[in-house]
């Protein structure tokens, strides 16, 4: 959704309209989450809703840099993966508590992001996605071969933290952690988003070259996000150790889990807050119905090859955007894209009207540094 | 301290290792240059053509290298068609991004249908020639990995003439230098482009054949190939034939003689560490690779 709606000075009734309807939507898909336990026929449907939160979480965490920089990473299932083992080896080998463990844990995948990501983000896009794969073949590889101390492919079995209570009752406490952290790294993004930080991020976008020369630090920026998408995901991991309770290198580190966080986002929308929560639903709810009605067949990844193919073709920008062009077209006649807008036009805006923006007079090129230079190709 | 035959033995294997690696990674090169495209595809192109060898070997009792008859070809039709229909059509300031994830998407899918079709059991060409081996100074080398780094040579000696000396070769190389350039001279670049694909994907046609002779293959072995590939494009310089050719006699050298104290699990990290120390201290890659800089 636009940011710029809520920062111009005097909303429209039709952009108030949509605030109210946003609004609307973020408490009834709240309600929906929070009451979800009550309402979940079966244990096992609500394990499968622990499964979609926890790639929400991860999917969001995976935004910060993916969203925010444009850089695409693959190997975020690796970050996961190491926060669940680390959390597992400090509870099985170190006896620690289990939410002291996830803590460190979580610390530990920070640290060890700054030099991946020192080395990765020195270049540009391709060599940053192939670092990120590599990451998690190393990884795997490490994880399998050194099994006297991770438990190679036997596994690693790690204490459930709250062992007094029943199977349903496990579930729904970790539905709630995950909910929570969820909200967190919502919040966050949210945060970074309408900060100086995040518009620098958003400038490495849309023209790395131009936003460096402006004098934005790109590359510390570039590290910082990425250390922070690291620390969640590492958390996200760690929580996952904790309630799944049984760790196996080939499912911890699988290139899969992050095709299918990329998947998530792209296909909700990696500008949008709510872009990879919406993802996670549809594809996490799509992966398991493909569990369930294909079992162990490699249909599942004709799917989800067929499905990214598809999202790649025809909707790089994701569902979210589709549908806020559609709800614009009956709420915003006025505004004939969405597309963020940046602090020139924004000055422009505030000092001859909210509706002399730039959307309904577009200019004949791309302004410098215009978040949404991609788009507007398209759309002009 | 290993014998002396040993360390010959491991310097022999790893020259050839290294031959079969230049193969495979020049495809990789290859899209890079003419395209900016980081093709994830590619090993999962070159398992199916190990899939195709042996399926022509254990079904039809065709020789696995006959089969390359059909799907060299083949493969230069799907990598004209994968160029013209899917990557061409994706926009140009994302491209390098989103081919990623569309070959990515390939790769999947090829992987997938390899399972749904030859199910997940490991395969493997039994070949009446499979265990002979030649003796040279003490060392024993495996006469099917003589033939892969022999196909190895004559594809790479041929993609070479075919650069510099056709005019395809040329036009495909004012392509890849500088594509404005090359359209002012009236070169139909799009055109050359996707014919350079289909080059780079019959490389993966031969690269699978040499594969099948000497390995076990399964439908998700790719994922094993992909990191190394990977890493020598990156140290190669991102872009650069000659790079990735030296680049990966260097690493599957290395990769020989590591085995001997580490064993073959761990002597494979020593791709991973070259990346990432390429990537630390010299991005642009230590053999050529004018490109990679800005991607």
């Amino acid at each position: 959704m636009p940011s710029a709606s809520e920062l111009s000075p005097a909303p429209a009734p039709a952009q108030r309209l949509a605030g109210l309807f946003r609004v609307v939507v973020i408490v009834a898909l709240a309600a929906a989450v929070l009451s979800f336990p009550s309402w979940a026929p079966n244990p096992y449907i609500l394990s499968a809703g622990i499964v979609v939160l926890n790639y929400a979480v991860l999917s969001t965490a995976w935004n910060f840099v993916g969203g925010f920089t444009g850089y695409i990473s693959l190997g975020h299932g690796a970050l996961a993966g190491l926060g669940g083992y680390a959390t597992g080896l400090l509870v099985v080998r170190a006896g620690l508590p289990s939410f002291v463990a996830l803590a460190v844990a979580t610390l530990l995948v920070a640290v060890f992001a700054v030099p991946v990501g020192y080395a990765a983000l020195r270049v540009r896009g391709a060599s940053f996605v192939i670092v990120s794969i590599a990451l998690v073949l190393i990884l795997l590889l490490v994880f399998q071969s050194w099994a006297s101390f991770t438990g190679g492919s036997r596994g690693l079995v790690v204490p459930r933290p709250f062992p007094g209570l029943l199977r349903p009752e496990h579930h729904r406490v970790f539905f709630y952690l995950f909910a929570a952290l969820l909200a967190v790294a919502l919040l966050v993004w949210w945060l970074v988003d309408r900060s100086r930080f995040g518009l620098g991020l958003k400038a490495i976008r849309e023209d790395e070259d131009k936003a460096e020369s402006l004098g934005t630090p790109t590359f510390g920026y570039k590290l910082v996000v990425f250390v922070v998408s690291a620390g969640f995901t590492g958390l996200a991991g760690g929580l996952y150790a904790l309630w799944f309770g049984d760790l196996d290198p080939v499912f911890q580190f699988s290139i899969l889990t992050g095709a299918y966080l990329v998947l998530m986002a792209l296909l909700g929308g990696v500008r949008q807050l709510f872009g990879p929560l919406v993802g996670a639903l549809i594809v996490g709810i799509g992966l398991e119905y493909f569990k369930v009605e294909f079992g162990n067949t490699p249909l599942h990844l004709v799917a989800t090859g067929l499905l990214l193919a598809l999202v790649v073709m025809f909707m790089p920008d994701g569902v979210l955007p589709a549908l806020g062009a559609l709800v614009d077209r009956f709420l915003r006649p006025a505004q004939s894209s969405i597309r963020e807008v940046t602090a020139a036009e924004l000055r422009d805006r505030a000092t001859t009207g909210p509706d002399a923006g730039p959307a309904t007079d577009p200019p004949p090129t791309v302004p410098v540094g215009a978040p949404d230079g991609r788009s507007t190709e398209q759309r002009s | 301290m290993p014998s002396g035959a040993l360390l010959f033995q491991s310097v022999i294997l790893g020259l050839l290792l290294g031959g079969l690696y230049a193969l495979l990674a020049a495809g990789l090169t290859l899209y890079f240059g003419i395209m900016r495209v980081v093709m994830i595809a590619h090993s999962a192109f070159l398992i199916l053509a190990a899939y195709l060898a042996w399926w022509s070997h254990a079904r039809l009792g065709v020789d696995p290298l006959l089969s390359m008859v059909v799907t060299v070809p083949l493969f230069f039709g799907l990598g004209v068609l994968l160029q013209r229909l899917l990557l061409a059509r994706l926009r140009p300031v994302t491209l390098t991004m989103m081919s990623v994830l569309l070959t990515f998407a390939i790769a999947v899918l090829i992987e997938g249908l390899l399972g749904y079709a030859f199910t997940g059991t490991q395969r493997r060409i039994q070949l009446g020639y499979g265990s002979a081996s030649l003796g040279l100074f003490g060392a024993r080398i495996a006469v099917v990995k003589l033939i892969a780094f022999g196909l190895a040579a004559v594809a790479l000696l041929t993609l070479y003439l075919l650069l510099k000396r056709t005019r395809f070769g040329w036009a495909l190389r004012a392509t890849i230098q500088h594509p404005d350039a090359a359209r002012l001279l009236g070169i139909d670049t799009d055109r050359v482009a996707s014919f350079g694909f289909g080059v780079g994907l019959a490389t993966a046609a031969v690269g699978g054949t040499a594969l099948a002779l000497d390995t076990t293959i399964y439908p998700s072995l790719h994922w094993h190939w992909i990191g190394p590939l990977m890493a020598i494009i990156v140290v190669g310089g991102l872009g650069s034939v000659p790079g990735a050719a030296v680049a990966a006699m260097l690493l599957g050298l290395v990769q020989s003689l590591l085995q001997i104290p580490l064993g073959t699990t761990w002597a494979q990290t020593v791709f991973y560490l070259a990346l990432f120390a390429t990537l630390a201290f010299r991005p642009q890659g230590f053999f050529g690779g004018r490109l990679a800089q800005r991607f």
